[in-house]
């Protein structure tokens, strides 16, 4: 199969995917008690009948379930997500307009743990049974073990309150009018905190899998050979385990690049950063029906992007997989 | 506690005292919980949206402290003998936004056509109203049908915002695109609304109010996590947290920051009154003596000390002590566990546990509900906790899915506006948390109601409520809890920030920042 | 078994992580005993620091709540929902793996299209919406976190299951002309079992550690306490209080440490092709 066939065949069958996703997420939410029009009303602090019959009006909850599910289906395949019934928004701009701060953060948080991650394992790796694999492999388990939130609250109550060093939360210094370069290291400075306690976790994962790989690879026959052969140990680990240890690492790496968007719920709300993990809890909250879907399936788009991407990575590094 | 409230009293001297000149400029940075959903003040009246709206749309009146109306878009006004006849004169030179003059036309375009579309509240209002009409460009009148005590207190802005006629006649308000630019005639003019990050609303140099307001601008952030409101408080990039913005455990600790001033007032209009809905229809709580040991077995003052920074008071039964017509001529119910059991008992209480739904609004609510629910215990009552998030707590309301729910109203500053929705039979229908989701039926009541609402004089009312309120206080139909306090907190040299009874709401009009 | 216990005994990690677990299990074992009354009861003065008064051995809540009795009564939950969601989540996501490696061809297609299209789903933000939807109760929660955590089972099982499948022995049976299902009952599944209990006692942890992230968005049963309730709880009062919501942080970094280092033990005692050279 050429590189095109598979490309296609894979993106047809992620349409299907989509599509099936949706269909639960609509039944899902829809069997949810309560309804946007009754939230609404609700947050006015009055209602009355006919002020709740206008609003489902408006936003067509008076419609049966069956011909809801399929105009909003009939619409997503034209590309329109629909209405924010709460933002008064196109669902779309919503969610480009919070997308790229998720994307920064989770992208810097990817980069950190993979980073930091290989560096450790491998340097774990390389010192099987001494002190700094020791050390290594007890602060990964530790990140490992300890709750996401707990750890934010931590950083933001050290490093924010206690030693004023870094923004606690937010994207940006509220009311700055800066531009430029100055705008970019503001930025820069408030991601820290949310980008390194949202990389702890994975970089304790890539950690410990880079180091069982390393180990379980320099076991294998080649290596062995190469040894033999009297090659420099820096130079076998590097071309020949580190290489071959990295594939596992490939596809937890896509797993997790599919996550990022879903998995920054709770660091989105801890720092106030005002990405789509927080936009999606508040759609759920507020029963906002379409933002919620919408956030759902663009959510999922990555994750099956990011599937695609490790798998043809993976028939990049190992071209025996595509036969 | 005992520290706090001594910040508060000191405050209240110096808020009565000001003696300082305002001063012109600066901007005000302030806490906005949650994003509101439209700042259309004519469309969307919820907390958010009049917080923010409030400075950019007006009404005709406002309120004091004490209820009394203050001019407004409306310089004067009078009443007639039979008190069936309202007439409003407007300010002279109040222009829109957008330069367009305002005038009487706009009024009688927002009471009797825009509002009576959309605002659900202010229509059952207009109920008794015959003809609203602008004999010339500054002159508006209302005719009654009957008389409608309560009638002088709707004038609020969020109760009726006043919306430009030439902007919105004639068109789908819903889908009106000018929503997203409001345009009022209030101290601030829309400018920009970056979602899910801030509002900026700056200064209307065109105000009628020659010489203010006297802020540059107000930076409304939205910061969706209450600790870090309170953390954006300490490190100085806000300088005001209105009402509920931060967790009540926090309110103390910043308090006692330096530069900081508490008040609880400017929340009189709403009158926010917490009780639990008992359900009259079934269960248990059908039972009068069993409703009544509620009242004995809840300990009210660890509520208020506790989870409410010793703010409010005791709510001693249906209407707000900072309502009109209250009465506190009722029954008197302390904190007595003992005689809490005993009535459970005499209630013929089978140990059915009872479904208590606290209120999804925050963590204090959810220690108040743990609370109550230990109390209930104690008192010989099986209890369940329900969790539900708001739309699943509004739904299991409006379907009289619950036996004991947490819930607290607005009063509106009048027992015909926010009470006696509460209690009256004609206001049960499904569907709707706001109506008598208790069930609660008594013709009495209703006859009381119906007629304090429509007596003419302030004497005649008072002594129909000081009836109802002693029938009601007797019945036990809802748990009275507390009336809440909303401490705001700011920095002391932001002034005069709190000068009506809706406080911040319409608050920066006059606010200055000391330099 | 012996010789198994030798080679888990081998592992520090292991022997330290089954010591830990057997504390938290005493723990919540004991808790009516150690604490007989409610730990939603409100004992004494709110916000007490540990030991400040007798018997508030780590202090009280924000209502006057003893924290000890939270943390004991706590490990039942944490365990409890921990334990049972792995095995819902195990129940789905052996039979769907086993079916699909054993019988192969559109079988597998089908079960692995399915299990995919779960994990293309983003976890954790499905798990809160299930929660949100069916209202947070222990049922609701434990369902939640087993919809979210099967498909990686089933992958595992239909793993083992392929390869296992062209072993002599399972041929053997097959033209015995056993049935499929005891096939993959007795001789498949027994053989398949090193990674799926490694697998196992790893869901535990990683269970635990969703229900105290749904609870501290406070998707968590109100009618029960547990540590990501009481950090929930604790967090708006972090400041004047760290103590609430330290200790029972505490208590979820160990007992989810404790689970992954048994869980590497067993790792390295049943599948030592992967055995540390340590």
């Amino acid at each position: 199969m050429s590189m095109i066939q598979f490309i296609a065949a894979r993106l047809t069958k992620a349409v299907f995917v989509l599509i099936a996703i949706l269909i639960l997420n609509f039944c899902l939410i829809h069997a949810a008690p309560g309804d946007p029009a009754a939230v609404m009303a609700g947050e006015a602090g009055a209602t009355d009948e006919l002020f709740l019959q206008q609003l489902r009006e408006q936003f067509g909850l008076d419609q049966p379930f069956h011909v809801q599910l399929w105009i909003y289906l009939s619409d997503v395949i034209q590309l329109d997500l629909g209405y924010s019934y709460r933002q008064q928004m196109p669902v779309a701009d919503l969610i480009l307009e919070r997308l790229p701060a998720t994307l920064l953060l989770t992208g810097a948080a990817f980069v950190i743990s993979l980073l930091f991650g290989i560096t450790a394992g491998v340097l774990s790796a390389a010192n099987v049974g001494r002190w700094k694999d020791t050390l290594i492999s007890i602060l990964a388990l530790i990140f490992y073990a300890t709750p996401l939130f707990w750890v934010a609250i931590m950083a933001v109550l050290l490093f924010s309150v206690t030693l004023g060093w870094l923004p606690g939360f937010g994207y940006e210094t509220v009311g700055s009018t800066y531009t430029g370069l100055r705008r970019a290291l503001d930025i820069g400075a408030h991601l820290i905190l949310p980008a390194v306690t949202l990389g702890l976790f994975f970089t304790a994962v890539y950690a410990r899998m880079t180091r069982a790989s390393m180990l379980e690879v320099s076991e294998m026959d080649f290596v062995k050979t190469a040894r033999a052969k009297g090659l420099p140990r820096r130079t076998i680990q590097r071309r020949h385990i580190l290489r071959n240890a990295l594939l596992p690492i490939v596809t937890l790496a896509g797993l997790q690049a599919g996550q990022l968007v879903g998995g920054a719920v709770l660091t989105e709300t801890v720092f106030a950063w005002p990405g789509i993990g927080r936009l999606m809890f508040e759609a759920l909250a507020q029963r906002d029906y379409n933002l919620l879907l919408g956030i759902f399936f663009v959510s999922a788009s990555m994750v099956i992007l990011f599937n695609l991407v490790t798998d043809i990575l993976y028939r990049v590094i190992d071209p025996r997989i595509a036969s | 506690m005992k520290r706090l409230v001594l910040a508060f009293s000191a405050l209240a001297m110096v808020a009565g005292g000001a003696v300082a000149e305002p001063v012109s400029g600066g901007r005000a940075n302030v806490v906005i919980q949650p994003e509101p959903p439209s700042l259309m003040l004519g469309l969307v009246q919820n907390g958010p949206t009049q917080m923010v709206a409030g400075n950019i749309y007006e009404s005709l009146l406002r309120y004091d402290h004490d209820l009394n109306p203050m001019p407004s878009l409306a310089k004067s006004w009078s009443v007639s003998e039979d008190g069936k006849t309202y007439t409003f004169t407007l300010q002279d030179g109040v222009k829109w936004h957008d330069g367009t003059a305002f005038s009487a036309a706009d009024v009688v375009f927002t009471a009797d056509v825009f509002l009576r579309e959309t605002h659900a509240r202010l229509r059952a209002s207009l109920k008794h109203v015959e003809s609203i009409t602008a004999p010339d460009d500054s002159t508006v009148v209302f005719q009654l049908k009957n008389p409608f005590g309560p009638f002088i207190g709707i004038f609020e802005a969020g109760t009726m915002p006043i919306v430009p006629k030439h902007i919105y006649e004639g068109t789908d308000y819903k889908k009106n695109p000018a929503n997203n630019t409001p345009i009022g005639t209030g101290p601030f003019k829309f400018a920009d609304w970056v979602k899910g990050s801030h509002i900026l609303l700056t200064k209307n140099e065109a105000y009628w109010d020659e010489g203010k307001p006297y802020l540059d601008e107000i930076y409304w952030h939205v910061i969706p996590d209450a600790n870090s409101r309170a953390v954006a408080f300490e490190t100085g990039k806000v300088d005001v947290l209105p009402g509920g913005s931060i967790e009540n455990f926090d309110v103390e600790r910043i308090s006692n920051l330096p530069n900081t001033c508490v008040t609880d007032k400017g929340w009189e209009y709403f009158g926010p009154h917490a009780f639990l809905w008992l359900n009259n229809r079934q269960g248990p709580t059908a039972n009068k003596q069993f409703r009544q040991a509620l009242m004995y077995a809840i300990d009210r003052n660890f509520a208020k000390e506790v989870l409410w920074n010793g703010l409010g008071n005791l709510a001693s039964g249906p209407v707000s002590s900072s309502t009109k017509f209250y009465s506190n001529d009722v029954t008197q119910y302390d904190y007595n566990p003992d005689k809490a059991r005993e009535l459970v008992k005499a209630s013929g209480y089978d140990g059915t546990p009872v479904r208590l739904l606290p209120m999804p609004y925050g963590e204090t609510w959810l220690r108040w509900g743990e609370a109550v629910k230990q109390n209930l215990q104690e008192a010989g009552i099986k209890v369940e906790s329900v969790a539900t998030d708001v739309a699943g707590w509004n739904q299991k309301l409006s379907e009289w899915d619950y036996d004991i729910a947490f819930t607290y109203l607005y009063q509106y500053g009048d027992p015909a506006l926010g009470v006696a929705r509460t209690y009256v039979s004609t206001n049960i229908a499904k569907g709707s948390p706001w109506n008598n989701v208790g069930g609660y039926e008594s013709t009495e009541v209703d006859n009381l109601f119906g007629e304090a609402a429509l007596a003419v004089t302030a004497e005649e009312r008072q002594a129909l409520y000081n009836k109802v309120q002693s029938k009601l206080v007797d019945d036990v139909p809802v748990a009275w809890l507390l009336e809440l306090g909303f401490p705001t907190i700011h920095r002391c040299n932001v002034k005069s920030l709190v000068n009506t009874a809706i406080g911040v709401n319409d608050g920066f009009k006059d606010a200055y920042i000391e330099k | 078994m012996k010789d198994f216990w030798t080679k888990y005994s081998r592992n520090i990690g292991g022997v330290a992580g089954i010591v830990i677990l057997a504390i938290v299990l005493v723990v919540a074992i004991g808790a009516p005993l150690l604490f007989p009354d409610s730990p939603w009861k409100m004992v004494q003065r709110p916000f007490l620091p540990p030991m400040a008064v007798d018997g508030m051995l780590l202090g009280t809540d924000t209502l006057g709540r003893n924290v000890a009795a939270g943390v004991a009564h706590g490990a039942r939950v944490s365990l409890l929902i921990g334990l049972i969601s792995t095995v819902v989540a195990l129940a789905i996501g052996i039979p769907i793996g086993a079916t699909a490696g054993y019988f192969g061809g559109i079988v597998d297609d089908a079960l692995m299209r399915f299990t995919e299209f779960f994990q293309t789903v983003p976890n954790f933000a499905l798990a809160i919406v299930l929660v949100a939807i069916f209202q947070p109760s222990i049922y609701s929660i434990v369902g939640a976190i087993s919809i979210v955590s099967w498909p990686p089972v089933a992958r595992l099982v239909r793993g083992e299951v392929l390869s296992l499948r062209k072993r002599e022995y399972v041929e053997a049976a097959i033209l015995a002309g056993q049935s499929n299902s005891k096939i993959i009952l007795t001789q498949i599944l027994p053989n398949a079992m090193s990674p799926i209990i490694v697998l196992g006692s790893l869901m535990v942890a990683t269970a635990i550690l969703l229900e105290s992230s749904l609870s501290f968005l406070g998707l968590g049963d109100p009618n029960v306490i547990s540590w990501g309730y009481m950090i929930g709880a604790g967090r708006t009062v972090i400041r004047q209080a760290w103590w609430i919501s330290f200790f029972p942080g505490i208590a979820i970094l160990l007992t989810v440490l404790a689970l992954n280092l048994i869980g590497e033990g067993l790792n390295d005692a049943l599948n030592p092709r992967l055995a540390r050279k340590s």
